[in-house]
């Protein structure tokens, strides 16, 4: 069983990574991105077809640019007024699009590469060596931008925009960049998900909707307060899954993050006050 | 039974604030009660503890002998209380009838699907609904006004709207949130006058104002809050008398002790 | 404002006759106008949940699945006779969808529209392994078309009879008290429940409707291609319904029919098939930026104001409408969204 929580834990590192932009960006901009499994499927797609270190950064740069379409209508959309919702709507589409392009341009083959053959024995435990490095760079990325928003001005400037954009944009901080910002970072972060899941178990064109879900679900099991709670959910999720796979039908395996995400949500709304709403 | 709107021992605390402590006032069919105070006092909080929005730790809520403390608003309007709001909160596309109509809502006792069949039920209370609006407005003076969107109003005007929007509810008891706020001088008057006319028909009217000339001419008994507290009740000509009322709305001079 | 025209009913009786006469002429026209038909069923029953109730759903093409899977299950593996299937592929994914939506109105929308999404995940994974009822991954085939309608133009008649039933008992809704208490509901909340409206049944029975028709969708649609898999009415369909909804004009009764009758025209001239997703996304996003109200909202500037039955998320109110010197100067944004205090998911 140690066996399984140990991979759950390695697989949740790569679902902390797609967590991360989800909940920065609701904390910032109010909305969800849906894109974020289609940044990843992009990158991913783009990495394996031009191999070796150039792939990486094309794959990066390929998520960050489709991330700069999101960014771009997100600005056009939020300097109408719109809501929250119908931004989010557009990201859908534009999730849909990736999906699309993707099968358009590289068909149904999987996306997958390994480089480690063998497994690693820690404790006489198996581990598989792309999960440690999954891991480490889930635990940077993750330090890094919880570092950035503690310890930086420009972190400063995010949490103030987070916690009243309103006031924020009264202070003189420029809050429309910030939140364009924060989508393009969630493009990198996912854009790295998206690599390390090439390296990992792979994926193919049908990724991207299941990678959003799973993402938003680690993103709401602990909260989206801080990057250290995406990561923790993250880890709850692939530790979840991996329970489920070891001890469970892969029908059970499947439903995870969506009954996680029903559960929380209802759980969250439970615990809300009753009255939701402006006051009279 | 005793008829009337009868609130005893209302706490409301909010986060660890007292907002209200053994808060209460009394409507009674046909009479109008006024609730003064300072803002902050608890007016408002006593205001949605009635209605339904927030619920008090202690106290009830009683009408007509029925406790509805912890009903949810929505059918607190059912049971027969309405209230208008302060800052007119209207759809400003819609046409002064169209937002009386709205109204009646609360009198509709068939369901969805009674209407998307357009069951003969339903297509009786629309027909009712319709013809309780034209009473309406024709009884507060709306009529000639009907088809005007609610945009091309004066503030007065759309207070006018919302009383009549309470009452298509079928209210018994009326509830007034600052009803002579922004409104001129000759709209006061018609609002005044209005009101009587409404308490005249038997309707419980509790009226919260800051404007004193109209609570003198209209209220029987007045309730003054402070610091969530009631500090006095009684009626009207003993309570705007009392010292201690004009104390608590504009405080001491600087330096002044307050008088024992 | 009671006894006013049913006008959309009757705009879509007339186009419904003409689409029936003219869709005969040719097999591939027939083909098209009964997909056509069932698509816009599914587009109503988004435009209904999203323009009007305020839901984003992403679950109607699960509804539609199920109304489907329940018609090949019933009337063709337990061999049931063809109304009380029917009454069962309505009642089913409206009951389902009650339930769901009395659990998640009160959230914030973006939670309804995940919880939405999760609902139709689920759904589809049920459909995938739940294989003594639903076929597992290979469906069920074998659907006899509806008795008495087998010839493709009667077929047709009888989608498009659906959808222009289904469009009066939209605008019997709307021109209702309960059409009134959701306008009001959808532009301020606070106001609804003072006029005495129960949100939460309110929002669900809408969204129940809208199951309803998007069963109805998946009923016909069985019948005509006579197999369902898993795949047949998936995520896809869901989005797809939504962008033609949303392109139509999702508040107008009429806009989901237009939006699909004109994107699935479109979609016709796409060079490959792979394609569809980039060109339902991409006009998905262009629509929400460019024409916020869909086509019908862009049409409706050019006209005088009249209509009462919808309310458009219009931000502004209309400068002649704010004539008289005396209008107080708190206007408030028509469109509010109410701002909710559990709009962050997860544990707090």
């Amino acid at each position: 069983m140690i066996e399984y929580i140990l991979r759950g834990l390695l697989n949740g590192a790569v679902y902390a990574l797609l967590a991360l932009p989800m909940s920065l960006l609701f904390s910032t901009a109010g909305t969800i991105d849906f894109a974020v499994g289609g940044y990843a499927l992009l990158a991913a797609a783009v990495a394996s077809t031009v191999s070796g270190p150039l792939g990486l950064a094309a794959g990066l740069a390929a998520g960050v640019a489709a991330s700069a379409i999101m960014a771009l209508v997100f600005a056009l959309l939020k300097r109408a007024g719109e809501a929250g919702i119908r931004i989010a709507l557009a990201s859908f589409g534009l999730s849909v699009a990736l999906s699309s392009f993707v099968l358009l341009v590289w068909g149904t083959q999987p996306f997958v590469r390994s480089t480690y053959s063998t497994f690693l024995e820690v404790f006489g435990l198996r581990v598989s060596p792309q999960g440690l490095i999954n891991l480490v760079i889930a635990l940077v990325l993750v330090g890094g931008v919880q570092l950035l928003l503690l310890r930086t001005g420009l972190g400063r400037m995010l949490r103030a925009a987070a916690a009243s954009p309103l006031a924020a944009e009264l202070a003189g901080i420029a809050v429309l960049p910030l939140q364009c910002a924060t989508v393009l970072a969630g493009g990198l972060l996912s854009g790295v998900a998206g690599l390390l899941i090439v390296y990992s178990s792979g994926l193919d064109f049908t990724a991207s909707l299941s990678l959003t879900f799973i993402g938003f679900a680690a993103a709401i099991v602990f909260g989206i307060k801080s990057p250290i709670r995406s990561l923790l959910g993250g880890f709850a999720i692939g530790i979840i899954e991996a329970l489920s796979a070891g001890y469970t039908s892969g029908l059970v395996t499947a439903m995870v993050p969506a009954v996680c995400i029903l559960v929380f949500l209802i759980a969250a709304q439970l615990l809300a006050p009753n009255y939701t709403g402006d006051r009279p | 039974m005793t008829r009337g709107l009868l609130v005893r021992g209302i706490d409301v605390a909010f986060g660890g604030v007292a907002a209200l402590a053994g808060a209460g006032i009394e409507v009674r069919p046909g009479r109008v009660s006024g609730l003064i105070g300072r803002n902050g006092s608890g007016k408002s909080t006593l205001f949605n503890c009635i209605t339904g929005f927030v619920v008090p730790v202690k106290g009830q809520v009683m009408l007509d002998g029925v406790d509805i403390t912890r009903r949810a608003p929505h059918q607190i309007v059912r049971e027969g209380i309405a209230r208008t709001f302060q800052t007119p909160r209207v759809d400003f596309r819609m046409t002064v009838r169209e937002a009386v109509l709205c109204g009646t809502y609360a009198t509709v006792a068939h369901g969805f699907i009674a209407s998307a069949l357009k069951l003969p039920r339903a297509r009786l209370a629309e027909r009712n609904c319709a013809r309780a609006t034209d009473e309406l407005l024709d009884r507060m003076g709306l009529a000639h006004e009907a088809g005007r969107p609610l945009a091309t109003l004066s503030m007065g005007r759309l207070r006018m709207v919302d009383v009549a929007r309470a009452l298509a509810a079928g209210a018994r008891y009326l509830l007034l949130d600052e009803p002579a706020a922004g409104i001129s001088r000759e709209e006061q008057v018609t609002l005044a006058r209005e009101v009587r006319k409404l308490a005249a028909s038997g309707i419980g009217v509790l009226l919260v104002e800051h404007n004193f000339s109209l609570i003198r001419q209209l209220c029987d008994r007045i309730t003054v809050l402070d610091g969530g507290r009631v500090l006095l009740e009684g009626d009207t000509e003993s309570v705007m008398g009392d010292e201690r009322v004009v104390l608590a709305y504009l405080g001491t001079r600087h330096g002044e002790e307050p008088p024992s | 404002m009671i006894r006013r025209l049913p006008r959309n009913s009757l705009v879509m009786a007339v186009i419904a006759l003409v689409i029936c006469s003219l869709a005969p002429l040719k097999a591939s026209w027939l083909d098209f106008a009964v997909m056509a038909g069932i698509f816009s069923l599914i587009s109503l029953s988004a435009g209904l949940s999203y323009g009007q109730a305020g839901i984003l759903s992403m679950a109607q093409g699960a509804f539609a699945a199920v109304g489907a899977y329940v018609t090949a299950f019933f009337g063709t593996r337990l061999g049931w006779p063809t109304l009380p299937v029917l009454a069962l592929a309505l009642i089913l994914p409206a009951l389902l969808a009650y339930c769901v939506a009395r659990g998640v109105t009160r959230m914030a929308p973006l939670a309804t529209a995940l919880a939405s999404l999760a609902l139709a995940n689920l759904v589809e994974i049920i459909a995938k392994s739940w294989d003594s009822v639903t076929g597992g991954y290979i469906g069920i085939a074998g659907i006899a078309p509806v008795p008495g309608f087998a010839r493709p133009a009667l077929f047709n008649i009888l989608v498009w009879s659906f959808v222009v039933i289904a469009i009066i008992v939209y605008e019997s809704v709307m021109q209702s008290a309960h059409g009134r208490a959701l306008n009001v509901v959808r532009h301020d909340r606070t106001r609804a429940i003072a006029d005495g409206v129960a949100v939460a049944p309110l929002l669900s029975s809408m969204l129940a409707l809208s199951a309803a028709m998007a069963g109805a969708a998946g009923w016909l649609y069985v019948h005509y291609v006579t197999y369902i898999s898993p795949q047949s009415l998936d995520t896809g369909v869901s989005i797809s319904a939504l962008l033609m909804a949303v392109v139509g004009g999702a508040s107008y009764i009429l806009g989901p029919v237009l939006g699909t009758v004109l994107l699935s025209l479109l979609v016709k001239f796409l060079p490959a098939a792979e394609a569809q997703g980039l060109f339902y996304g991409g006009a998905l996003v262009i629509i929400l930026v460019v024409a916020r109200n869909g086509i019908l909202g862009g049409l409706e500037r050019f006209r005088p104001r009249s209509d009462k039955e919808r309310a458009p998320h219009v931000p502004h109110v209309p400068a002649e409408a704010r004539a008289t010197s005396s209008a107080p100067s708190q206007h408030e944004e028509p469109k509010r969204e109410a701002v909710p205090l559990s709009s962050e998911p997860g544990a707090p």
